[in-house]
């Protein structure tokens, strides 16, 4: 039942919003469309809510009404409704009763108004006169004041020029007074301010005020520039002093101009500076003692015209404020500058002391500047110009060392050209490289040792680049050594590209000599102690990728310089053996053997063999060592046993009669080679005298066999060869140490004749006896009488 | 070194100092060699490898009046050849045919078909054009140089022409390009000539001392090998004679003679009196850069030296390829020992 009550009070709520609705809704067609809608649909299922719409039927509304409720509930409708209908009537006059109200008030209103209006229009009329006459009465007042402020107006205006006048022609006093008492900033106000009138009437009422005050501006003007360039005033007064001139319209530009060219001639002066202190620690080399002193005084001026420019440019900065770009331009060459004298410096060979001097010196320098202008990035500009520099050095550094070694070298070679051997030997010149290469690296390595010692900024930041460049500079210097000696030597391929030696000159032989153990040294002792050295104070780096490896590789050079070395050896033995190759070839290629008279003594050229031998041995002797075991092979080499064996054999067999078979000989010969072991004749040389001679006894002897097999001989041609090599063969054993090797080879020369020989029939051996003799005494002759 | 005695060995019964291939014989691997006896009666050998190539054969032996300083097969012709000779003061040069029926025969003589017998001093040597069928033949001595007009079938030979070639230049030998019938590279005292057998004149030297002997490369056109006394084995190309393109270390003595592979390009052979023969292998440069990587790096190199046979008495003065088996070479030491011997362990692996 309540919910029913409920129903019933929202029922009534919404009828009256209903109601008032379709009282004032305009359109209620389309409402009631929307309702037929609902309606016709919901016919069949009607409620009783229905009543409050437009389509409400009240038949079909009775009928559900009486279908749906039962009694009671119709009563308490009715009930309901009587009172509903009730309430409506009340509403509807209530509503009635308003509205006529309003409509008695708004007819009240619209009566009172007609009555107002009525007397305005007389009141409007009255106003508009007293305007016009307070007008009218205006107007007289103002014409008749007029004439009189005219005047007066056109008194003040004379008054306001008259003073103007006077402040003009009293400004050449008033200028002067200003320029007295120095207050030139007032003095610039004033004729600032009489510019205008100059401009327009400085031609002709004013010329000579104008020019009195011009001439005092002049002074000004010079007064000002004076403090401008002045250096003893404070620089706000120089600033101020520019700041005027600029007011005054005066170019300042050309100024600026000035200043900066004054500034850049004081760089110069500066430079010069620079380059005479390095001039002077140049000269100091030679006088040790006041050097230090004379030293410190000369980089103390230099410290103080540094200053003096750093405040110069501090100076500048201020008074000319947009001049930083100029500045740093002027500052960066001043660095090149200094760098590009010390390039030069270095061009001449001088010492990490004093390149360590002028990076001191520079960076100082660039410290106080960059003070200054810490724009510029000074420090690193240097940096770099100090990277290309050392880097520089260094390179130089072993230019200088190469120039030295080959100095040392060649030296050697022009001195033995002239024939001063005696004087200046191989081992002299031996010695002077091989103390100019140890040295020389030494003092490199120890140059560059100051140049990690030094604490500075500037090296801290290059010491792993200076560990790598002189590790660097060492494996491509050796490198380069090796390619020079090789050039020295003649033995280079390249020869078209050697422009250093002049083309002709022959090598000498020493010099390859020479050379050869100087790679020997180079790699037993120069390597290690440099390696040691490197090790010791060069190690670190590795600004270079690893993937590189270490710069330096001494094993590496230590193989390219043992080869080297056995190469030079090499060369010298092939150019010495040359030479008597070609006595050789002479010896053989000339004569007609087949006619050959018998022999007298023993041929000429034994003694230009031995003369070549000799020559080899003061050679040699000068550099190499002895070797040790020399005395000892005679014993022991297997050769010894053999030759012994086989020597008996050939004797015996060359004594024999004449009646022997060339065809036996062969024979014994091959025999005689079964037996015995093969005669190592091609050993390996070795670094000493012994060895490089009997090499070249050895193979001079192969030669001779091999000249000999190419010739025919008749019965004398052969007892002449006979005769020379028993010449040689006494001789030889004074100078070649593997006896067994030369005697064997002796053998085979004496064999190959007889192979070649027609009528192989030895001299007797009483005859070949006396002849050796005699050719003994002579030569024992020839030695006492010189 | 190693050593080893690898090869075949045949044993002539004098001493000995050339020895040649017989390019025309394509059924066999066959060698010409001759002895060099100053008293006995000296002897061609004509040997044969047998076919396993395990052993040498005698296939002919024939006397020949002179010790015999230069044998040269002919190489269109297999029972052709010539020889240099001398006796004592006298010299000559002749082109001999071997007897057809000579295995009936007891004691066969060579059939002298020419004689070159217009030279005035010592003959070095006689040469034939290694490529194929050629009538010309060239010879040299000393001072001259010979163009002969040969006919095998008619049995003559006509000096075409002659020159000088100075009276200060003492030729020692030559070789004759495989690539260019009318070149032919002269050695004497201080340089090789090169010689264009058309002008008869000299083209081109090599300033080059004591240059023992000479070979054409045949696979590789411009190239000369020669070998020197003293300096080893050089390699040059004609185009550029001023400097060698490559440099061999040579022999421990004398570098003897060079003999270039007729197949296999880049192989030497060299023999030298340090009873020694070298095979050697150059790698092959392209022309422009030759110069320019050996100056670069003379380290880094391989090592051109393939093998070294040192199984020999004496001085090994002569050498022959087998034109046949491109890969068998005779040697001959002075003993009159030939050794073939078979380098294919050594090729380079392809």
């Amino acid at each position: 039942m309540e919910v029913e009550e409920g129903v019933q009070i929202d029922d009534k709520a919404k009828r009256m919003r209903d109601m008032l609705s379709s009282f004032y809704s305009s359109d209620p067609s389309s409402n009631a469309s929307s309702l037929q809608n609902y309606t016709s649909s919901s016919s069949r299922f009607a409620t009783l809510d229905t009543i409050n719409t437009t389509s409400f039927d009240a038949n079909m509304y009775m009928n559900l009404l009486v279908q749906k409720s039962n009694l009671e509930n119709l009563l308490q409708k009715h009930v309901e409704m009587a009172a509903e209908i009730k309430n409506l009537d009340t509403d509807l006059q209530m509503l009635v009763y308003e509205n006529y109200n309003k409509f008695i008030s708004a007819t009240d209103t619209i009566k009172r108004m007609k009555n107002n209006i009525v007397g305005m229009e007389a009141n409007m009329e009255q106003l508009l006169e007293k305007i016009m006459s307070v007008q009218s009465k205006s107007d007289g007042v103002n014409t008749s004041l007029f004439e009189k402020r005219e005047h007066i107006e056109k008194l003040h205006r004379t008054r306001n020029l008259l003073r103007k006048v006077q402040f003009i022609y009293d400004l050449p006093t008033r200028l002067e007074n200003c320029i007295k008492s120095e207050a030139y900033a007032d003095a610039i106000k004033f004729y600032t301010g009489a510019m205008p009138i100059f401009k327009a009437y400085g031609e002709s009422s004013f010329q000579d005020c104008k020019r009195a005050s011009e001439e005092a501006v002049a002074v000004i003007i010079k007064k000002l520039q004076g403090k401008v360039f002045s250096d003893s005033e404070s620089i706000q007064a120089r600033a101020e002093a520019v700041m005027l001139l600029k007011q005054l319209d005066f170019p300042v530009i050309n100024l600026k101009v000035k200043l900066f060219e004054k500034l850049d001639q004081f760089l110069v002066n500066l430079d010069l500076e620079s380059v005479e202190l390095t001039n002077a620690s140049v000269d100091d080399n030679e006088l040790p003692k006041g050097g230090t002193v004379l030293d410190s005084a000369s980089s103390a001026a230099h410290e103080a015209s540094i200053r003096e420019f750093v405040e110069a440019v501090r100076a500048y900065r201020v008074i000319f404020l947009d001049s930083e770009q100029q500045l740093l331009k002027l500052a960066q060459d001043f660095v090149t500058k200094h760098f590009e004298a010390t390039r030069q410096q270095i061009k001449k060979q001088f010492r990490s002391v004093e390149l360590l001097a002028i990076l001191r010196v520079i960076w100082s320098d660039v410290l106080l500047i960059s003070e200054v202008l810490p724009e510029a990035d000074l420090p690193d500009y240097a940096l770099q110009a100090a990277r290309i520099v050392v880097k520089d050095y260094i390179d130089s550094t072993f230019k200088h060392l190469l120039l030295d070694i080959s100095d040392a070298l060649t030296k050697a070679q022009v001195r033995q050209k002239e024939g001063v051997e005696g004087e200046y030997s191989l081992q002299v010149a031996l010695e002077a490289s091989r103390k100019a290469v140890i040295q020389g690296s030494m003092d490199v390595l120890l140059n560059f040792r100051q140049l990690l010692d030094e604490n500075s900024d500037l090296l801290l930041k290059l010491r792993d680049s200076i560990i790598d460049w002189v590790q660097e500079g060492f494996q491509n210097f050796f490198r380069t050594l090796d390619d020079h000696f090789l050039l020295l030597s003649g033995k280079s391929n390249s020869a078209s590209q050697n422009l250093n030696i002049p083309e002709g000159i022959s090598v000498l032989t020493g010099l390859v000599l020479v050379l050869a153990q100087l790679s020997l040294f180079i790699e037993q002792s120069a390597i290690p102690r440099i390696t040691e050295e490197i090790a010791s104070s060069f190690s670190g780096g590795g600004t270079r990728g690893y993937e590189y490896g270490p710069a330096f590789v001494p094993a590496e050079i230590c193989r390219t310089f043992r080869s080297a070395g056995e190469k030079f050896l090499d060369l010298y033995i092939k150019m010495r053996t040359q030479k008597i190759s070609v006595v050789l070839r002479k010896r053989f290629t000339a004569p007609n053997w087949v006619k050959h008279k018998e022999p007298r003594e023993v041929h000429m050229f034994v003694d230009l063999l031995l003369r070549e031998l000799e020559a080899i041995g003061t050679e040699v002797k000068q550099i190499l060592p002895q070797g040790l075991h020399h005395k000892h092979r005679r014993t022991e080499s297997n050769g010894s046993t053999t030759s012994s064996r086989s020597n008996p054999l050939r004797d015996d067999r060359i004594s024999r009669s004449n009646t022997q078979k060339a065809r036996s000989q062969l024979l014994e010969t091959h025999l005689a080679k079964l037996f015995k072991q093969k005669m190592e004749i091609f050993t390996k040389v070795e670094h000493t005298q012994g060895s490089v001679l009997t090499t070249i006894v050895k193979l001079s002897l192969k030669n001779l066999q091999e000249f000999v097999r190419l010739q025919t001989f008749n019965r004398s041609g052969f007892q002449q060869i006979q005769l020379d090599i028993q010449f040689l063969k006494t001789t030889l054993k004074e100078i070649a140490e593997d006896e067994a090797a030369v005697d064997f080879l002796l053998d085979e020369v004496i064999v190959a004749t007889a192979e070649r020989c027609l009528d192989p029939i030895p001299l007797e051996p009483p005859i070949l006896d006396k002849l050796v003799q005699a050719k003994l005494a002579k030569n024992s002759e020839q030695i006492s009488v010189s | 070194m190693q050593g080893g005695s690898t090869g075949v060995g045949y044993g002539l019964k004098y001493q000995a100092r050339c020895i040649s291939d017989v390019k025309a014989d394509t059924d066999h691997t066959s060698f010409l060699t001759g002895t060099l006896s100053l008293k006995e009666e000296n002897e061609v050998h004509l040997i044969r490898l047998s076919s396993g190539g395990t052993e040498l054969i005698c296939e002919g032996l024939f006397s020949h009046p002179n010790e015999i300083w230069d044998l040269a097969s002919c190489p269109f012709d297999q029972r052709i050849f010539s020889t240099v000779f001398s006796s004592g003061e006298s010299y000559g040069a002749a082109i001999w045919q071997i007897p057809e029926l000579y295995g009936q025969l007891n004691s066969p003589q060579l059939e002298r078909i020419a004689s070159l017998d217009a030279h005035s001093s010592k003959i070095k040597c006689v040469l034939w054009w290694p490529t194929g069928r050629h009538d010309k033949l060239v010879s040299i001595d000393e001072q001259n140089l010979f163009l002969w007009s040969i006919d095998t079938s008619k049995k003559t030979a006509q000096v075409q022409s002659q020159q000088s070639a100075g009276m200060l230049h003492y030729l020692s030998g030559g070789a004759w390009d495989a690539h260019d019938v009318n070149a032919v590279a002269l050695t004497c005292e201080s340089s090789v000539q090169l010689w264009d057998l058309r002008t008869m004149k000299t083209t081109n030297s090599i300033q080059h001392a004591h240059v023992r002997n000479v070979d054409y490369d045949t696979k590789k056109k411009y190239m000369l090998v020669t070998a020197e006394d003293e300096s080893g084995i050089h390699i040059w190309d004609l185009r550029k004679p001023k400097f060698p393109v490559s440099e061999l270390p040579g022999h421990s003595h004398w570098t003897w003679t060079v003999k270039c592979n007729p197949e296999y390009e880049g192989l030497i052979l060299s023999a030298g009196t340090d009873s020694a023969v070298n095979l050697w292998l150059v790698p092959p440069t392209s022309d422009d850069s030759a110069l320019d990587s050996l100056v670069e790096s003379p380290t880094r190199r391989v090592e051109p030296l393939l093998h070294s046979y040192t199984d020999y008495e004496d001085s090994v003065y002569d050498l022959a390829w087998s034109s046949r088996e491109p890969w068998i070479f005779a040697s001959l030491s002075y003993d009159g020992r030939v050794v073939v011997e078979s380098i294919k362990p050594h090729l380079p692996k392809k």
